[in-house]
């Protein structure tokens, strides 16, 4: 009977927790005109700026090192026999699967720990309402710019992830096999279809949106400790990349199953 | 313009009533530094009573939307007794945050503004450092320089000359008594938990709250 009213509270727990995701997600969307107003959009530049431009060089690097990792291993697979199945390989593994989900995770080790500590800071100092005793609402000045940088911060990363890790691919291809660049990399763009590239923009709209939401609402939810910023940044990590997997399986259920 | 009704709020007021009418320069004692937060933030909509009404220029701001609270806290400055300041913004950046984000001035006319009540308050350090490594009467003052460039029409100052010098606290003192004449019916409301922070100020009432109410001292 304890178990059962035990597993009752969870679910409404993460049902209660799943509301507060959509309703944060909701309150962004109603505020984005505020955009507009100087302090706010610095607030968005800045974030930009942290968790895109800052993060691009690294997810370059990274993209073309899973890019050169992937070939060499479907070359070990299937050989030099169809450069179309090898550029196949490559294009759905990294563009359908891998790239939206390790941008997601390097976004989630480097943005959300960020900015779940540094809210988290701020409300232990009382400086959220500090700027709501200015008049100011936290939500449009701190949650609705932190969640549009994020989302495209996520969308553009996982683009520039993807184009690395295919670029890494065909030259070490035509490196160290010979295969000539040109028609190797026409080769591979052919089996690169719509389909392809929407579900590779959904996941990364997706889980930018996620990832931004968890972050914030994380947190927003320290209080008045200092001991609480850390637990506040492994939730966030781990709820973002639990809520990105899950995300990324209905995802691909729904598109290729 | 502040008016409390029969404010009650669990352990601290009991059916306490007080105002301040337009053009008054008003000081409340509270017993802790407790009591002077909680009153602050009831003052400011942070925390709601648990009956009773608080009115600021005239809106009762339990019944009013967020939005329309927020309205109201435009129209009113409080000075922090520590500043107030937000962590990662410079310092030039905290100054301008209020008025940038409610007022449609150009950044020039800003910058002019802001240094005008810089100087005024004697205020000359270097406005590109973050706020932390400052010493706590500087965030004092800078916290004093922000509320004054919204010009409001209330003025709530939580403990604004602890800690400060004799120096620095006439200063401030000279800086608060200017901007409270410069605007007829604009209202200065005092917050302290010891005697020495309201010392010198032209409180027209000083009131006392102890045991839950307002009592006004002769």
């Amino acid at each position: 009977m304890a178990g059962t009213k035990e597993a009752s509270y969870k679910y409404l727990r993460t049902i209660e927790y799943l509301y507060e995701l959509f309703s944060l997600l909701f309150t962004a969307f109603r505020n984005l005109h505020f955009l507009k107003i100087s302090p706010v959009r610095a607030v968005f530049f800045r974030q930009i700026y942290f968790a895109g431009i800052e993060t691009f060089g690294k997810m370059v690097v990274i993209g073309m090192l899973i890019g050169i990792v992937i070939i060499t291993q479907i070359i070990n697979l299937v050989g030099l026999g169809s450069a179309v199945l090898t550029g196949k390989i490559l294009i759905w593994v990294v563009v359908r699967e891998l790239g939206p989900l390790l941008a997601a995770i390097i976004i989630i080790a480097r943005s959300v720990t960020a900015i779940s500590a540094e809210l988290g800071a701020m409300n232990v100092e009382n400086e959220i309402e500090n700027i709501e005793m200015m008049g100011i609402d936290p939500n449009r000045y701190l949650i609705m710019p932190r969640f549009f940088a994020l989302t495209l911060s996520a969308v553009m990363l996982t683009f520039y992830f993807e184009l690395a890790a295919i670029f890494g691919g065909i030259t070490v291809t035509s490196i160290f096999w010979a295969v000539p660049f040109e028609q190797y990399a026409k080769g591979m763009l052919s089996s690169l279809s719509i389909t392809e590239l929407s579900v590779s923009l959904i996941k990364s709209l997706l889980f930018g949106m996620v990832i931004a939401a968890v972050s914030c609402s994380q947190g927003l939810k320290v209080k008045k400790s200092i001991t609480q910023i850390p637990q506040a940044i492994t939730r966030a990590t781990i709820q973002s990349l639990f809520l990105v997997f899950i995300f990324d399986g209905i995802i691909t259920f729904i598109f290729f199953v | 313009m502040i008016k409390l009704e029969c404010a009650s709020l669990k352990g601290f007021l009991e059916c306490a009533s007080f105002s301040v009418s337009d053009g008054n320069i008003c000081a409340v004692l509270a017993e802790t530094d407790f009591e002077k937060n909680l009153l602050l933030r009831v003052l400011t909509g942070l925390t709601g009573l648990d009956s009773g009404k608080v009115f600021i220029f005239g809106r009762e701001i339990s019944s009013i939307t967020y939005a329309e609270l927020g309205e109201v806290r435009k129209k009113m400055g409080v000075v922090l007794n520590r500043g107030g300041l937000v962590s990662n913004l410079k310092v030039w950046e905290n100054l301008m945050l209020p008025l940038a984000y409610h007022a449609s001035l150009s950044y020039k006319d800003m910058e002019e503004k802001m240094m005008d009540v810089l100087n005024n308050l004697g205020y000359n350090d270097d406005l590109n450092m973050l706020p932390g490594p400052l010493p706590t009467y500087k965030k004092k003052l800078l916290g004093l320089a922000r509320a004054i460039l919204m010009e409001p029409d209330l003025l709530i100052y939580d403990s604004v000359f602890d800690g400060l010098s004799s120096d620095i606290r006439n200063r401030v003192l000279e800086a608060v008594n200017a901007f409270h004449e410069e605007k007829k019916g604009r209202v200065s409301l005092f917050l302290a938990s010891s005697e020495g922070s309201i010392k010198g100020i032209m409180a027209e009432r000083v009131y006392v709250l102890k045991k839950g109410n307002f009592h006004e001292r002769n």
